[in-house]
């Protein structure tokens, strides 16, 4: 299956379910204008890959899995139409179906600048919620002279400004060895042949995997 | 009494154990983990302490197999006293481990170990102070030295209070504990409320499971809240906060905000760089492949001599007698167990843990473990595994077994693949170096090695596209290089040894034991006649040969002595060629090493995996002789 139309599935499945209850199988088909009996195909498959709860006759629900990645590109896509028409005067219909295929292709990077560039709006211009993003940090914090540890160069100084991760025993471990926000560190080496890098805490030299240098996310110093 | 040894890694805290108690180290994994922890007792003052040395860890929050371990040994144990050592050099990281102890309601005495360091900075620690505000007894202690170390048994021995320090945390999270303490009920002897309480805010999961229904959803509310109005997770502020308390006492304690140590910058560090870092470590290898083959050699002469004039005589007589081949079968498998386990285990696998000990001591290894990381992952494995690998090329057993610190299964299987295919154990070093080094010359047994080495690198790619995964970042300290201490790499070796024997050599000698009595049948000889010709026309080995091959997948350490005695002479270049030793040790060494390795393997993957692994290893080998075998007619 096509990652763009399963994405798109999603995002509509998503917008039918925001205020609760399940997606009709017609709705979804009058959104996208395809015949009603392609959209069934289409969510057995979706059901079969976990993406979504589907019940014939009283609707689809979008499972966890699915979920996160509706959240995604409906915030890519709420973003985009922000963009679109504040920013570049884009009017009428044509903004929708922009922002409906650009919101493949843009990347997480160019999505949290997007956010950032516009202040962080909450609302799409048809007035609808934009999710809010994954970053766990909150808007304030959210600033681009922040960057993953990974970037950081050899010699270079810094200051931890927060720590990203869904992995609750990767955030207390560092957490635990020193690294919280605030704490001054220098990357003392980095480690060629994509080897660690390794940083200097306060006096103690901690190797940590390139991986896991964008857990960490800081505040170059000077 | 007892009394446990808490503290971070790389505090010298398994120095401070050794230097707190005598001989009769006994270590232990915990019940299914393979975290180790010691235990031994003590005289003091006429009484018989009980120590603990707990796993180094930097929390107790149970984020990882040892904070887990740590943690249930302090809860299930209950000891009477806990020595917090802290590094005084690092007293702001170190603090934040004694807060959480503190917190759960330790009677706590802190030794502010490395204070030698620490003066050698031009640095004093106010111990008074310090003493004063934490409400508890702080004793300066140097453990390489032993200084200090009476003072704290005494005090541990005599002083038995809870301290009543107490982070406080922000007002925010102040308020949430205090709520929830309200829904928590006090147990006797149990955590104190406070404690539950963060630990529940934290979500470490121990505390959950034991929590009420009531208590488990006002702390999922609270940390959902938190997390909503301040953008970040409870555990970020709760951790900073106890950074900054910590901060702050150490600034206050230390005269000034200096808990730097200025030392060498890492950057020169010649063991990282790849340029001097690779043959160093190339040079570390073959250093350590010479003392073994020198000292092994040495004890292996020395123990064979006293076995062959003791048991061997004494089994063999009793055999005998036996006048039966069930028994006689028997009696041989043990007797030629207890001499392959004399002449090939022990030696080796004894000198080889006394230099992992010592390089895992000088701190070399971590550096040897982040030099190669990169490396690692293109194999799709994580840095830490250069250590199964480098005890593989002591043995497999204990190698498969050290497996379980990687991530997660697939990593394991991987690696445990890797090292029975391309690492050599010592046994088929053995061959290599023994048959092929000896008779052939030093380049066949070298190019030996560089097979394997591709293999290796090949092997790995190919099992990291096959099996789809990354491998999990490390994030591991560096210690300074040091020197090792004669006493503690003697307790590891111990531990070590202990391990492998009751583990390998009961293993070892069930499968001779069935192999013998099949022989003694003569079951074996008639299920391996079919084969040998295939051997001789595939590899272009003789028969005799091929029946060496045939057993050495079963008994690989005997694999030499075997051809030896089938050969009817110990000069093996009068039988075979120098191309035939070649493919000989080439197939030996590609081959699942021996029966022990496994059980070793069906006790830790399962019937299917291993059964997967040996078939692989079995076609590998055949069909890599079979190529050199072709290669070298060919000339």
């Amino acid at each position: 299956m096509d990652p763009e139309i399963i994405e798109q599935y999603l995002k509509i499945i998503y917008k039918l379910t925001e205020e609760g209850g399940q997606a009709k199988t017609s709705d979804i088909a009058a959104e996208l204008d395809v015949a009603p009996a392609s959209v069934t195909e289409m969510l057995h498959k979706l059901s079969a890959k976990g993406y979504v709860k589907h019940e014939p006759y009283r609707g689809v629900v979008l499972k966890s899995k699915g979920k996160k990645i509706a959240t995604k590109v409906t915030r890519k896509h709420r973003l985009l139409e922000r963009f679109l028409t504040d920013f570049i005067g884009v009017k009428g219909p044509t903004t929708h179906q922009q922002a409906c295929k650009m919101e493949h292709a843009l990347t997480d990077e160019a999505e949290q600048s997007l956010c950032r560039m516009m202040q962080h709006p909450d609302k799409c211009p048809d007035g609808r919620e934009i999710p809010k993003c994954e970053r766990g940090i909150s808007c304030d914090k959210c600033t681009s002279c922040d960057v993953p540890l990974s970037e950081m160069r050899e010699g270079e100084t810094a200051v931890v400004s927060h720590l990203i991760s869904r992995d609750n025993d990767e955030l207390c471990s560092m957490l635990s060895m020193g690294f919280v926000p605030g704490s001054e560190i220098k990357i003392e080496k980095r480690i060629p042949m994509g080897g660690p890098i390794i940083i200097n805490l306060k006096g103690t030299k901690v190797a940590l995997s390139r991986t896991r240098g964008d857990v960490l996310h800081v505040i170059r110093a000077g | 009494m007892e009394i446990a040894l808490a503290g971070n890694p790389n505090v010298g805290k398994s120095m401070l154990f050794s230097q707190l108690t005598g001989v009769g180290v006994i270590a232990s994994n915990y019940p299914g983990t393979t975290v180790e922890y010691s235990e031994a007792k003590a005289k003091f003052m006429g009484l018989t302490l009980t120590v603990v040395d707990l796993p180094g860890t930097y929390s107790l929050a149970g984020n990882s197999d040892e904070e887990r371990v740590a943690t249930r040994l302090l809860t299930e144990r209950r000891s009477d006293s806990v020595i917090a050592v802290l590094d005084a050099t690092r007293l702001e990281r170190n603090l934040v481990f004694l807060f959480e102890l503190i917190e759960a309601g330790y009677s706590v005495v802190a030794a502010l170990n490395m204070y030698d360091l620490l003066r050698k900075s031009k640095l004093e620690v106010d111990v008074p102070k310090l003493e004063r505000i934490l409400m508890m007894p702080v004793i300066p202690t140097v453990a390489t030295k032993g200084e200090g170390v009476d003072s704290l048994l005494y005090t541990s021995v005599q002083i038995r209070r809870k301290s009543g320090f107490a982070v406080r945390y922000d007002s925010h999270i102040e308020g949430m504990i205090k709520e929830l303490e309200r829904v928590i009920p006090s147990e006797e002897g149990g955590p104190p409320v406070r404690s539950v309480a963060i630990r529940l805010l934290m979500g470490e999961q121990s505390v959950i499971d034991r929590a009420s229904d009531v208590a488990k959803q006002l702390s999922e509310r609270f940390r959902d809240e938190f997390r909503r109005t301040h953008g970040e997770d409870i555990v970020v502020h709760i951790q900073r906060d106890r950074f900054g308390e910590a901060g702050r006492i150490a600034g206050e304690v230390l005269g000034r905000a200096a808990t730097y140590r200025t030392r060498k910058s890492i950057a020169k560090d010649i063991t990282l760089r790849p340029a001097t870092g690779i043959p160093i470590l190339f040079g570390v290898l073959a250093l350590m492949f010479v003392i073994l083959v020198f000292f092994g050699g040495l004890l292996e002469g020395a123990l064979v001599h006293f076995y062959e004039h003791t048991g061997g005589v004494f089994f063999h007589d009793l055999g005998t007698r036996a006048e039966n081949h069930l028994a006689s079968g028997i009696l041989d498998g043990i007797s030629l167990s207890i001499e392959a386990m004399l002449a090939l285990v022990i030696p080796y696998i004894l000198v080889f843990y006394v230099m992992l000990s010592v390089l895992e001591d000088t701190g070399y290894l971590v550096r040897v473990v982040s030099l190669l990381d990169g490396v690692m992952h293109r194999l799709g494995l994580h840095g830490r595994a250069v250590i199964p690998m480098v005890v593989g090329f002591g043995c497999n057993v204990p190698a498969i077994l050290s497996t379980r610190t990687m991530g997660s299964r697939r990593e394991r299987l991987i690696l445990a693949t890797l090292i029975t295919i391309a690492v050599p154990c010592s046994a088929q070093t053995a061959i290599i170096i023994g048959a092929v080094g000896k008779f052939a010359g030093a380049w066949w047994a070298l190019l030996i090695y560089v097979i394997l080495m591709g293999m290796l690198v090949v092997l790995g790619l190919v099992l990291h596209r096959a099996i789809k995964f990354e491998p999990t970042g490390m994030c591991i300290e560096i210690p300074d290089m040091r020197w090792p201490s004669a006493k503690q790499s003697a307790i590891k070796t111990y531990i070590r040894l202990k391990e492998f024997l009751t583990i390998a050599f009961p293993l070892l000698l069930a499968g001779s034991i069935i192999i013998e009595t099949l022989l003694a049948y003569g079951v074996l000889q008639s299920l391996l006649r079919p084969a040998a010709p295939f051997m001789i026309s595939v590899l272009g080995l003789p028969s005799i040969a091929a029946v060496a091959l045939v057993f050495g997948v079963l008994r690989k350490e005997m694999a030499l002595q075997m051809l030896m005695v089938l050969s009817g002479t110990g000069n093996l270049a009068l039988v075979l060629s120098n191309h035939q030793m070649f493919v000989f040790a080439l197939v030996m060494a590609i081959f699942m090493p021996c029966i022990a390795a496994f059980a070793v393997m069906l006790k830790e993957f399962g019937l299917k995996s291993t059964v997967g692994v040996a078939a692989a290893s079995m076609a590998l080998a055949i069909a890599t002789g079979a190529f050199a075998n072709l290669l070298l007619k060919l000339n």
